[in-house]
C-alpha cells in the first residue's frame, strides 16, 4: 500500500489530475489482455521525460514498483502490478515528434499509437513496416518493449528492425540516450536493441527514433487452397526458396477454415485442409510478374483453387477471411487463448500436426493461424476459463506444445512476449547460466527490482 | 447483483482492447475508464460486488455516446452497448441522475416532450409552409402516419425537416397524417436515462394514436424514434425511417428528381447505420439525384464516427460533445465536399452548431433538402 505522504508527492510531481486511485481507476488498469488481474496500488500519467526522472528517482528510494503500461493489449500479463505498485500510462505521450524525411525515420512518444505512426508516415510517402494486429490501439513503446511483429514481418521483419535509437529514464530516475538517427553503428554495446523486448523491466522508454522505408506503389494478394497442409507448407517452402520475398504469407488450417465458413465469413471447399494469403509489395511490373510466379507455384504444388486480386477491393476481399478469422473463433466459445510458439520455416506443418495430435489427444478445439513465413503459429485455443478440469488438459497440452517447438528449433514465443504467461517455461529454451546472465543485466539497470518486478526472470 | 441479461457479455470479453480504437470519447479522455474495454470492465467487477455505483461510476457511464461503434469493432461480439444501456438502468436504481437529465424525464412527465413546451406547439412547424390544406395534417384516417419526434418539432434549427418531409409526401400523393399534440414522446431519451420503466405510458399512447388511424405504416425522420419503436414498441405495423419511403417513392417514379448541382458527403447517424442496419437507402437517394456528387469520408457506413450528440452526452458533459463534434467536422472537411448530409436531425443539430461556434464554412443539410430542392417546382 502507498502511504498518502507518497502519494502526494507524486502528485506534486504531475499534477493531482494525473495520479489517479479512485476505485475505477485501479479496478480499469489492473489487467491487459492476459487473463491474471492485479490491483495497482495507483496510477501515474507523466508527461514528460523530466517528470518521469522524478517519479523513478523517488520510487527508486521508497522502494515503490513502477509498471509501464502503453495501451494493455499484450497477451502475456506484462502490463499489470503483479507484485503491487504503480501503472505508469504513456497517454499524454503520444506525440510524433518529427518525420524526417531526408533521413528516413520518425522520432516519436512511447504513447504515440502504431497506427497513428502509420499513417503519419503515409502522408510522406514513406511506411513504417510492423503492423501488429492490434496496430490501431497498440503503442510503439509497448511494440518496442515486446519487439512486436506483423503480417509484413516476413519481408519487413519486426520493430526490432527499425528501432535507431532511444531515450530511456533508468529505474534510478537518470537518463540515458542510445543509437540515434545514423543507420549503422558498432559503438558499445546495442543497448538500443536489448532495451528492445526487454518487457518494461529494464527502464522508461521515453523517445523512440525509428527507421521508416519508402512506401511501396504496389501489391500483389492471393489465395489458395489446398487439400493438404503438406502442399501448402511445400508451397510456402517453395516461395520463399524462390528468391521472392513476399511480404505476408499467412495460413488458416481447415479448423478455423470451417468455423469461418459456419459464421457466414466466406465458404470453402469441404475438404479444404489449409488456406494461403500471400502478398507481394513493390514496384508495379516486379510485382505483376511476382504474382504470377506465386500462383503457378501453387498450382504446381496441389492448390485446388488460387485466386489473384486484380484490384485493391478484390485484395480486400481476399483479407477478409483471415482478418475475420479471430472474431469468428472468439465467438465461439467464452474464451480463446492465442498460442505463439514458433518453429523454424520447414518444420511448420510437422508443428501443425503436432498441435492436431495434441487437440485430439486432450479433447481440445484447437485451430491454427499460422504467419507461415516465419514459422510463427498461432494455435487459439477455444476454451471456457471457469471450466477447471478443461483448463487443466490445456495445461498439459500446452507443456508438450512448448516441449515439441523447442525440440525443433524452435521458441515459445515469436512476438507475444513471456510475461507471467510463459514464465514458467522459459528454462526450456535457455540454460541455467543465460538466464543468470538476464539476471545479472536486469540487477544492473534496476538494482532495487521496483521496475515491473515479477516477470519472466 | 443481478446483472444475469448481461453476464454473458462479461465472460465473452477477453480484454483484447480492439474497441478502444472506435471510441470517440476515450480518444479525448485517454484514461481506462472511459472507454468501451473499461466500463465492459467496470461492470464485470460491479457484478462481481468488487465496486459500487458511486458518483464517478455514474460519471464515466455518462460520458458514452451509445453510438456503438465499440460493439461493431469488438471481435468476440460483445454487445457493449447492450450492457452500457443496462448499467444506465442499474445507476438511475440507485443514484442520483444528472440535473439536466431529471428535468428532461420531468419535462416528459408533464408535457410528453423534452422541451418542457405545451404539447399542442408540436405542430408549429406547420407555420413554415406556405400552403397548408385544411386538415393541417391531422387526419381522421390515414395509410402512413409522420411521427414528428420531439427534436425536430420543437427546435426551430431543425423544423426545416418535417417542413420538407411533409412536402416531399404530398408530391409524390402520400395518404399520410400527424399526430400533433397527440404525438407523445417515443420514449428515446429515457432509454439513455436509465429509466425504460418509464417508457410505458408513452408507447402504450403512441401505439393507440396511430392504429386509431387506421395506419399500417409509420414514417420516422428521427433515426432514434425509429430505432425505439422498431426495438421496443413490439408492434407488427410497418416501420420506415423517410429515407427508407423516399428510396422507395423514387424508385416507383412516384417523383421525379431534377438536377442540382452538389458534391456532397453523407454522415451515418448511428442509429440509423448501425443501429437500423441502413446504410443504403440514403446513398441510393443521393445517388438518384442528377448532378449529385458524393465522396465519402475515411470512415463510413459501419465505421462511421458519432456527431457528439448522442447518448445523451450533451446533457451530461457539452465540452466533451463538442470536442467530438469538431473531430467529426475535420473528417467532413477532409473530403473536400462543402456540404455534409445526413438524415437525422440531432446530428444536424450537433454539426451545425459547432461549425457556426467554430466559424466554419460548412453547409449541413438534411437529406430532405436535397431531395426537396430536386423535386420542388423549377
Ligand atoms: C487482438 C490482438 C492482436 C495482437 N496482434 C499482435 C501481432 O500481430 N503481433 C504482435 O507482436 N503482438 C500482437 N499483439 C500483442 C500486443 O498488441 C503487442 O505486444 C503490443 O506491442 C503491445 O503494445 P501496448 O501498447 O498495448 O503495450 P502494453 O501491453 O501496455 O505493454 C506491453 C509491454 O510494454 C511495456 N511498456 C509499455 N510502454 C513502455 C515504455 N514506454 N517503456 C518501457 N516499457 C513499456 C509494458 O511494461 C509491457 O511489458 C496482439 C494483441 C491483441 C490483443
Ligand atoms: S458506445 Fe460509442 S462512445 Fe460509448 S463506449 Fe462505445 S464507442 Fe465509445
Ligand atoms: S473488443 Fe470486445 S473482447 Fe476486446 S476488449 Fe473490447 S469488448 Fe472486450
Amino acid at each position: 500500500m502507498l502511504s498518502e505522504a507518497i502519494a502526494n508527492e507524486l502528485r506534486a510531481i504531475v499534477g493531482s489530475n494525473w495520479f489517479l486511485d479512485s476505485p475505477e481507476d485501479l479496478a480499469t488498469y489492473s489487467y491487459d489482455g492476459f487473463l491474471p488481474e492485479y490491483k495497482p496500488d495507483g496510477i501515474i500519467i507523466p508527461e514528460n521525460r523530466e517528470e518521469i526522472a522524478a517519479i523513478m528517482g523517488l520510487a527508486n528510494k521508497e522502494k515503490i514498483n513502477i509498471i509501464p503500461r502503453g495501451a494493455g493489449t499484450n497477451i502475456c500479463g506484462s502490463s499489470v502490478a503483479r507484485q503491487g505498485g504503480i501503472i505508469m500510462a504513456f497517454h499524454r505521450m503520444n506525440r510524433i515528434l518529427e518525420i524526417d524525411r531526408e533521413n528516413m525515420c520518425a522520432v516519436v512518444q512511447p504513447g504515440v499509437v502504431n497506427a497513428d505512426l502509420q499513417r503519419e508516415a503515409a502522408r510522406f510517402r514513406l511506411m513504417y513496416p510492423p503492423d501488429p494486429a492490434s496496430m490501431f490501439v497498440s503503442t510503439i513503446g509497448g511494440n518496442v518493449a515486446l519487439n512486436a511483429g506483423g503480417p509484413r514481418g516476413v519481408k519487413y521483419g519486426v520493430t526490432r528492425d527499425y528501432l535507431l535509437g532511444l531515450e530511456v529514464v533508468l529505474p534510478t530516475g537518470e537518463v540515458i540516450r542510445t543509437g540515434g538517427k545514423s543507420l549503422k553503428s558498432v559503438t558499445g554495446y546495442d543497448l538500443t536493441r536489448l532495451m528492445c523486448g526487454s518487457e518494461g523491466t529494464l527502464g522508461i522508454i521515453t523517445e523512440i527514433i525509428l527507421k521508416l522505408v519508402p512506401l511501396p506503389t504496389s501489391k500483389a494478394t492471393l489465395q489458395a487452397i489446398f487439400l493438404d497442409v503438406d502442399h501448402a507448407a511445400k508451397t510456402v517452402s517453395a516461395i520463399m526458396a524462390s528468391g521472392i520475398v513476399p511480404t505476408t504469407l499467412e495460413l488458416i488450417d481447415k479448423v478455423i477454415l470451417d468455423v469461418i465458413s459456419d459464421y457466414g465469413g466466406a465458404s470453402f471447399p469441404k475438404d479444404a485442409e489449409a488456406l494461403l494469403l500471400i502478398e507481394v509489395d513493390g514496384e508495379e511490373v516486379l510485382v505483376k510478374a511476382q504474382g504470377e510466379r506465386i500462383e503457378e507455384f501453387c498450382k504446381e504444388r496441389g492448390a485446388i483453387e488460387v485466386q489473384r486480386a486484380r484490384n485493391a477491393e478484390e485484395a480486400e476481399m481476399l483479407w477478409q477471411a483471415r482478418r475475420t478469422a479471430f472474431g469468428a473463433v472468439a465467438r465461439l466459445r467464452p474464451n480463446i487463448l492465442v498460442e505463439d510458439a514458433t518453429v523454424p520455416v520447414k518444420r511448420l506443418p510437422d508443428m501443425i500436426r503436432v498441435i492436431m495430435d495434441l487437440a485430439e489427444k486432450y479433447g481440445l478445439r484447437i485451430g491454427v493461424l499460422a504467419h507461415a513465413g516465419d514459422g510463427n503459429l498461432h494455435p487459439l485455443i477455444m476454451t471456457d476459463l471457469r471450466d477447471e478440469e478443461e483448463m487443466a488438459r490445456i495445461d498439459k497440452a500446452l507443456d508438450e506444445l512448448f516441449e515439441a517447438a523447442i525440440g525443433m528449433g524452435g521458441t515459445l514465443s515469436g512476438e507475444h512476449g513471456v510475461g507471467i504467461a510463459k514464465d514458467r517455461f522459459i528454462d526450456m529454451e535457455y540454460s541455467e547460466k543465460a538466464i543468470e546472465i538476464m539476471r545479472g543485466i536486469k540487477r544492473v539497470f534496476d538494482p532495487n527490482n521496483i521496475l515491473n518486478p515479477g516477470s519472466f526472470l | 447483483m443481478d446483472l444475469n441479461n448481461i453476464a454473458e457479455e462479461f465472460s465473452q470479453c477477453n480484454k483484447c482492447g480492439l474497441c478502444l480504437a472506435s471510441c470517440p470519447v476515450c480518444r479525448e479522455l485517454l484514461l481506462e475508464k472511459y472507454s468501451p474495454r473499461g466500463k465492459i470492465q467496470l461492470a464485470r467487477y460491479y457484478g462481481r460486488g468488487d465496486l459500487e455505483l458511486s458518483d464517478h461510476f455514474r460519471e464515466i457511464f455518462e460520458r458514452c455516446l451509445l453510438c456503438g461503434a465499440c460493439s461493431i469493432t469488438c471481435p468476440s461480439g460483445v454487445d457493449l452497448k447492450k450492457v452500457f444501456l443496462e448499467m444506465r438502468e442499474k445507476i438511475s436504481e440507485h443514484r442520483d441522475l444528472h440535473a439536466h437529465i431529471k428535468s428532461m424525464v420531468q419535462s416528459l412527465a408533464e408535457y410528453h416532450n423534452i422541451s418542457e413546451e405545451e404539447n399542442e406547439e408540436r405542430g408549429e412547424w406547420r407555420e413554415l409552409l406556405k400552403e397548408i390544406p385544411d386538415h393541417m395534417y391531422e387526419k381522421d384516417r390515414a395509410e402512413v402516419v409522420y411521427f414528428v419526434g420531439c427534436v425536430s418539432s420543437f427546435f426551430p434549427m431543425v423544423q426545416g425537416i418535417p417542413r420538407n418531409l411533409v412536402r416531399i409526401l404530398d408530391l409524390a400523393g402520400v395518404d399520410f397524417a400527424i399526430l400533433g399534440g397527440e404525438e407523445w414522446c417515443c420514449g428515446f431519451p429515457l432509454l439513455g436515462a436509465g429509466l425504460s420503466n418509464k417508457m410505458e405510458e408513452l408507447k402504450a399512447h403512441n401505439l393507440e394514436k396511430v392504429k386509431a388511424l387506421g395506419a399500417g405504416t409509420v414514417v420516422f425522420s428521427c433515426p432514434s424514434c425509429y430505432g425505439t419503436w422498431d426495438e421496443h414498441y413490439g408492434t407488427d405495423l410497418e416501420l420506415l425511417h423517410s429515407t427508407q419511403l423516399i428510396e422507395r417513392l423514387i424508385r416507383d417514379g412516384a417523383v421525379t428528381l431534377r438536377e442540382v448541382k452538389a458534391m456532397v458527403t453523407y454522415h451515418d447517424p448511428c442509429d440509423l447505420g448501425r443501429g437500423g442496419g441502413e446504410y443504403e437507402a440514403p446513398r441510393a437517394i443521393l445517388k438518384s439525384i442528377p448532378g449529385v456528387s458524393l465522396v465519402e469520408m475515411e470512415k463510413n457506413r459501419a465505421q462511421s464516427v458519432c456527431c457528439g450528440g448522442g447518448g445523451n452526452l450533451e446533457m451530461a458533459d457539452p465540452k466533451l460533445s463538442r470536442t467530438v463534434a469538431r473531430k467529426k467536422i475535420e473528417q467532413i472537411t477532409q473530403t473536400g465536399a462543402d456540404t455534409v448530409v445526413t438524415a437525422c436531425q440531432q446530428c444536424i443539430r450537433t454539426i451545425k452548431s459547432e461549425a457556426r461556434r467554430q466559424k466554419i464554412d460548412l453547409d449541413v443539410l438534411d437529406i430532405t433538402d436535397l431531395v426537396l430542392r430536386a423535386i420542388g417546382p423549377s
